[in-house]
């Protein structure tokens, strides 16, 4: 399709790219695959170009070079279902928690009562249920961001992208969503891909780690996470992992040829 | 109501649900308070000067009763007059809404359409209304002159606070549209318009005030034999000081009520709002 040929069909996701703003490259080329209802965590240094990453992701940016590919057709908002759950407080704070976990059935032309059982279903799922008519001025930070996932899994998301969303909780609130963002992936079975600065949340949730180097970014390391979930944050092997993950973001920008983007755990 | 923000223990009034209910029934005694002291003030002050110029507030509600039972002296009763007025300042608001809001919000949302345009439109902001009257008065008759030139008085500060309530729109929430895939026009209905909202309310409510100052000037010019203007300009030439204040005082009741009707609206519309504005 598009004259590029798919190389892994059983891929959801299909990343093979490059992207430069005139002078300044962002990313070098990058190449990953994310399978159906994987969940997969990026994490990289400051400034290694995520918010690009993801708006190539999303496809709201076409990548300079390359494509980004899902279910075979380049990457489009229009075409495709993709929620996204930011790092900052993104709720409508003119609608309750209802009318905002709606929007994106609501963009996406859903009937009323399909809209009204999908966010009953989520809102349940997420634990906001009595809390339908409250603004978000009402709830607490972490209420909103739990609003906002759950605007994120009510839609037929093919692929839901998730931007640091609990970096601004504080340490418990944080915890928690993890383990209910494990809970709602488990049950409502979507792609996920999350963008982590915190390696432990990283091990912690995902299928697959993929390590960006600093600008101009590659991908440094593929680290599958074989742990069984719910993981002990202080089991030997994630705990082992965490710090290969630790060493690898600290391996500096040049290019090394031992990886060559394509580094299998030991 | 500026006490609440600045004192400790009523900051809790700001709070919506009942917070508010409560303290609305002492305000209410408040005003009956400082409404009576400024009747009382104002009765002892005519009884002191004794002039007929300076009529107390028992003379003003005998011209008012006149005004309303028997007319003035062409007969227009009270109600004529002021229907006229509110009639010509609602049709002039109407367009003034009508126009400013969809012009803000499309130089708005093309900042380069109104960067290229300023030059034409700016000017016209600052040419009052009133500099409009002698235009109008050769051009227009009746109603659509009124119309014409209260529209311009309410036209700029609408389109102005629309203007500048776009600016307002958070990227995040226009994102929140993009990722989903939402078209232009949804954001627009869902995104752009909820966001201004409250400025768009609050520019109508600048514009009514606009709406009056120009009526009044426009009504005083003449041409015309009803409108709460000409009942005080006819009334002013007879040496009539009562029935000019039944007007002055009819005219802020009326503007008080259009701006109680206007917060009115904007309270059940921006509910999700910590503080309604006053």
């Amino acid at each position: 399709m598009h004259g590029q040929a798919r190389s892994d069909p059983h891929a959801k996701v299909e990343v093979k790219a490059s992207h430069r703003y005139g002078d300044l490259v962002v990313h070098e080329w990058l190449e990953f695959n994310v399978g159906t209802n994987e969940f997969v965590c990026i994490c990289g240094p400051s400034g290694c170009g995520k918010t690009t990453l993801l708006d190539m992701l999303s496809g709201v940016l076409r990548p300079s070079q390359g494509a980004v590919l899902i279910d075979g057709t380049p990457a489009d908002p229009k075409r495709h279902s993709i929620s996204f759950v930011f790092q900052e407080p993104s709720t409508f704070p003119w609608l309750n928690v209802h009318d905002n976990v709606a929007t994106g059935l609501r963009i996406k032309g859903a009937y009323k009562a399909e809209i009204d059982a999908k966010v009953r279903e989520i809102v349940g799922i997420v634990g906001l249920t009595g809390f339908e008519k409250y603004y978000p001025h009402q709830i607490s930070g972490g209420m909103k961001q739990r609003v906002a996932i759950a605007r994120a899994f009510a839609t037929d998301a093919d692929l839901i992208l998730m931007d640091e969303p609990f970096v601004s909780l504080d340490q418990p609130t944080r915890e928690r969503m993890q383990r209910e963002v494990l809970d709602i992936w488990r049950r409502k079975q979507r792609t996920v891909i999350f963008v982590t600065h915190n390696l432990e949340e990283a091990v912690f949730l995902g299928d697959r780690i993929l390590i960006l180097s600093a600008k101009p970014a590659r991908i440094v390391a593929d680290l599958p996470v074989a742990m069984s979930r719910p993981r002990d944050l202080l089991a030997p092997e994630f705990l082992k992992l965490r710090a290969q993950c630790m060493q690898l973001l600290h391996t500096p920008g040049a290019p090394d040829p031992a990886f060559n983007g394509h580094a299998k755990p030991e | 109501m500026t006490i609440d923000t600045t004192s400790g223990p009523s900051f809790a009034n700001a709070v919506p649900a009942s917070g508010r209910a409560a303290g609305s029934g002492r305000t209410v005694l408040w005003n009956l308070l400082s409404l009576s002291v400024a009747l009382g003030v104002w009765q002892l002050a005519s009884v002191m000067l004794a002039s007929p110029f300076f009529p107390g507030p028992g003379k003003i509600i005998r011209a008012f009763v006149q005004l309303s039972m028997q007319g003035d002296t062409s007969g227009h009763s009270l109600l004529t007059h002021a229907w006229a007025s509110v009639q010509r300042v609602l049709v002039g608001f109407g367009l003034g809404v009508l126009l400013g809001v969809p012009l803000g919000l499309l130089m708005g949302l093309y900042p380069k359409v109104y960067a290229g345009t300023r030059s034409v439109l700016e000017p016209f902001r600052f040419i009052p209304p009133i500099a409009w009257i002698p235009l109008a008065i050769i051009f227009f008759s009746g109603l659509t002159r009124f119309a014409f030139l209260i529209f311009l008085g309410a036209v700029f500060p609408i389109f102005t606070s629309t203007l500048v309530g776009v600016a307002r729109v958070e990227p995040i929430h226009r994102k929140v549209g993009v990722v989903h895939g939402a078209s232009k026009m949804w954001t627009l209905r869902n995104v752009v318009v909820p966001t201004v909202l409250p400025d768009i309310m609050a520019g109508m409510r600048v514009g009514l005030g606009t709406a009056w100052l120009t009526i009044v000037a426009a009504e005083l010019a003449g041409g015309i034999s009803t409108g709460l203007g000409r009942l005080m300009i006819n009334y002013a030439e007879l040496m009539q000081v009562p029935h000019v204040i039944v007007g002055m005082l009819l005219i802020g009741f009326i503007g008080f009520l259009m701006n109680e009707a206007l917060l009115l609206i904007e309270k059940r519309l921006f509910r999700w709002r910590w503080q309604v504005s006053l």
